[in-house]
């Protein structure tokens, strides 16, 4: 009873407790910042979160606690200052930090001009475009610690590949449990693209088993990407705050106990520490049924457009002069994929240049799902007459009739004058003063309204790309294959003027050193030593003679041990001839034979060296 | 001689393969002529198109565009620079090409490089075949060098251009590539940035006043459109997303 009572007057103690809150300055333009001073007492530091307001950023700058004992009577106070620093215009509410407490307002300008539209409520209001969601209600699937929820609300749930069907994701937040949404919900696997988040969400609150909670809604488009029977979930990261230990004097009520009473995070905090933890809250599944496009009748120009669309078209000008350039636009509005929406527009239309078009989407909703997208491509007619520009068309896959649908515009006419296009018509007048200056300074007169300088009439040459031969794969190659042309050229030269030098030494020696070759043969088979040697060594000076373009005559032993070497075999040819006819060495008729060899071998190699 | 010949075949061959080539990039070969969708003066009178009606950054791309296959045409450069001064730019950007305009078209530039390099060739070749006249086949070997010295230093300075871009829309550039941080600048609206990085939908861009930041990729058009782009149905760079 004691416990219970000290419980209740505690609680009765925080309930009492006064909180105010103070915004200096209450009105201030995109780029500056505003203090807001939350005081609260009779309640520790955790008590007084950061508020939540969509469009404002709330960073905390200084945080202090002070505790009086007066006549045995203790009491705490703190105060917390945030800086406030807004995302946009408008006018914003910022809730009470505490229940009871007055919220205040704060105004936030335009840095253009004074004045901001009025948004009212907690938060700023969605723009007023926005589309009030006419979707049903999603499952609502709350966490375990009952903090927070993310739920889908969709129209349908049978749907085409590329089909797009407006979403809203939803995101409860406990009041006082959510520290923070740390991003902005995304898909959870592959088989679904989302289209951009709404720019700001909704905020509404609502009771859920009896707990408040503040929901945020995103409008956005979903839409399937492989056909088959798929489940999609949604997750949200959150910092939540969790309670970690309860204190002693609160030890009659469980957790359970304390949120069915009280229901107050302030209640809550007071009996016990919390934690702040990082989390992610995940969506129920959501089935769909995704059917594939059916390839029967599909049209050869389709793109891939899912929806339902009309298109019309129209020219710029519809008299213009030969060279001046019309614009013609193809308008494709209605519901759908947009970002399938494509057309080639016209190519190689006679009597027409024609210019690759551009596209520019309108949306109609704040989450592209509605819209218009015009292309527009420029035309320059070549010939003067009454030119026709041929119908253009498009299709797309209707999910409503399940059939594609082919729409086609009207041909249309252009009058093409054959005077002077109007952007060369000053040209022409001020010819004179142009042409008086050489260095291409322009005088006032040759440019138009918009000082520029005329069109060029002629057409000139024409490149399939912009990109320099030298960065293109094909162009590399030319000089490659020149270098090794080139190349081979040289080596092959080189081989050719090899064979051609060996053949004519050939052709020149070759005869002498034959007959040589023979009288060494006879001198050999008479047992003539000296013969041998001598006919062998003017064999060996011929071979010699014709690589070193010398005298053989002028080709001594000293010449042959400089240039070879001592030990080689016409160095002991020479030598040895000399040995013969002097000193009368003689050779075993078998050795005759062994050393023909050798010096055939060695007028061989120095016929090729 | 046989050898010497061959050189002079050859460098003839070489000389027809360019004369050829540059006629067919003129037109003026019989037969069918190359189809292609990029022309000086088209691109120019696409850009006087864009100029007029009111839309800078598409004018000031086609005018780049131009500009590349005509960098000494005056009228080009002088739209170019009317243009970019109605929005608040410098008369053109501080590119190397700008600075130090250019002689010829690059693909012109890049023919005399390799003519330089059949020049060069021929004359080693017939000094190898033991020519008599070498003093004139050593100036002929200076000459290709000369051309291919001018063809690689334009091959080098027309790199930069390869990661041009032209601001379709005023966007602001951030230190990180993500939308989360605050913004650093705001990069002009049909200003020339050079990309430097790319990452998830996101380019590092240098301005024209060096200063640099992350944007989205989305409002930058490519200088030089990568191949097969070149008559797609782009979403138009200035239209409003």
């Amino acid at each position: 009873m004691v416990a219970v009572g000290t419980l209740v007057a505690s609680a009765l103690q925080v309930a009492e407790a006064a909180a105010t809150e103070q915004i200096e300055p209450a009105q201030i333009g995109m780029g500056d910042s505003a203090r807001l001073t939350i005081a609260a007492s009779g309640s520790d530091a955790s008590t007084i979160s950061p508020p939540m307001v969509a469009g404002l950023e709330f960073v905390a700058v200084t945080q202090s606690q002070r505790i009086e004992s007066i006549n045995g009577v203790s009491s705490a106070s703190t105060t917390v200052t945030y800086q406030v620093i807004p995302q946009e215009p408008g006018v914003f509410t910022i809730p009470g930090a505490t229940p009871g407490s007055s919220p205040v307002v704060l105004t936030v300008n335009p840095s253009s001009g004074p004045g901001a539209a009025a948004r009212g409520g907690s938060a700023p209001l969605a723009a007023s475009s926005a589309r009030p969601s006419t979707l049903p209600a999603g499952s609502t699937r709350v966490t375990a610690n009952g903090t927070a929820f993310v739920r889908l609300r969709l129209s349908k749930h049978d749907l085409y590949v590329g089909e797009t069907i407006p979403v809203d994701i939803q995101v409860g937040m406990r009041d006082g449990f959510v520290a923070s949404l740390n991003g902005l919900p995304t898909l959870n696997g592959d088989a679904f693209t989302l289209n951009k988040l709404s720019s700001q969400p909704q905020r509404a609150e609502e009771i859920i088993d009896g707990k408040p909670y503040t929901v945020l809604t995103w409008h956005s488009a979903l839409a399937a990407v492989k056909p088959g029977e798929l489940a999609l979930t949604i997750e949200t990261p959150l910092t939540v705050r969790m309670r970690t230990a309860g204190r002693p004097d609160a030890g009659l009520l469980g957790e359970a106990d304390i949120d069915d009473l009280f229901n107050d995070p302030t209640l809550q905090n007071f009996f016990g520490t919390s934690t702040e933890k990082d989390i992610t809250v995940a969506s129920a599944p959501t089935a769909f049924t995704v059917l594939a496009l059916p390839v029967h009748d599909r049209p050869a120009d389709f793109s891939g457009a899912v929806g339902n669309f009309s298109i019309r078209s129209d020219v710029s000008d519809e008299k213009v002069a030969a060279g001046d350039p019309v614009t013609l636009r193809l308008r494709i509005s209605g519901t759908g994929n947009f970002d399938r929406v494509t057309t080639p527009m016209l190519h190689d239309v006679e009597h027409w240049r024609t210019y690759s078009p551009t596209a520019k989407f309108t949306a109609e909703d704040d989450i592209g799902h509605q819209g218009q997208k015009t292309f527009e491509q420029p035309l320059i007619a070549t010939q003067a007459g009454m030119q026709s520009l041929p119908a253009l068309t498009f299709s797309w896959f209707d999910p409503n009739s399940r059939r594609y649908v082919v729409a086609r515009t009207s041909p249309l006419n252009v009058a093409i004058t054959a005077g002077t296009p109007t952007s060369r018509a000053s040209t022409t007048a001020s010819l004179a003063p142009a042409s008086s200056n050489n260095t291409g300074a322009s005088a006032a007169g040759d440019r138009d309204d918009h000082g520029l300088r005329p069109d060029h009439v002629e057409i000139g040459s024409s490149t399939a790309s912009l990109m320099p031969h030298y960065y293109q794969a094909a162009y590399v190659a030319v000089p490659s294959l020149l270098l090794a042309a080139l190349s081979g050229a040289w080596f092959w030269m080189r081989r050719r003027e090899q064979i051609s030098l060996a053949e004519s030494a050939k052709a020149s020696e070759f005869p002498q050193t034959e007959s040589l070759l023979a009288s060494m043969e006879d001198a050999g088979a008479a047992g003539d030593t000296t013969r041998f040697f001598q006919t062998a060594r003017l064999a060996l000076r011929g071979a010699l003679a014709s690589q070193w373009r010398v005298d053989p005559a002028s080709i001594t032993l000293a010449d042959v041990e400089a240039r070879l070497s001592a030990r080689s075999i016409t160095a002991r040819v020479f030598k040895l001839a000399d040995e013969a006819t002097y000193a009368g060495v003689r050779l075993e008729p078998a050795d005759f034979q062994w050393w023909k060899q050798l010096v055939l071998r060695e007028i061989g190699n120095e016929a090729m060296s | 001689m046989n050898s010497r010949k061959l050189v002079l075949s050859l460098g003839a061959a070489i000389l027809g393969l360019a004369a050829i080539s540059a006629a067919s990039q003129a037109g003026t070969v019989d037969g069918p002529v190359i189809r292609s969708d990029y022309s000086a003066p088209a691109l120019y009178d696409l850009g006087n198109f864009y100029a007029r009606a009111g839309r800078p950054a598409m004018a000031v791309l086609n005018y780049e565009r131009a500009r590349i296959l005509a960098p000494t045409d005056p009228d080009i450069q002088k739209n170019l620079s009317q243009v970019r001064e109605s929005v608040g730019l410098p008369a053109l950007h501080a590119g190397w090409l700008s600075q130090h305009d250019r002689l010829a078209n690059p693909n012109t530039l890049y023919w005399l490089g390799v003519l330089g390099l059949a020049i060069i060739g021929a004359a080693l070749l017939l000094r190898r075949a033991r020519s008599r006249h070498r003093a004139l086949l050593a100036g002929g070997a200076v000459v290709g060098g000369l051309l291919m010295a001018l063809s690689l230093g334009d091959a080098i300075a027309t790199a930069s251009t390869l990661h041009e871009c032209v601001v379709m829309a005023a966007t602001p550039a951030r230190t990180s590539p993500t939308s989360a941080v605050e913004p650093l600048f705001t990069v002009s609206l049909a200003d020339v940035v050079n990309v430097r990085d790319e990452h998830q939908g996101f380019a590092l861009i240098r301005d024209t006043q060096g200063r640099e930041g992350w944007v989205a990729r989305r409002d930058l058009a490519p200088v030089i459109p990568s191949a097969g782009t070149a008559t797609d149905a782009s979403t138009s760079p200035e239209a409003p997303r």
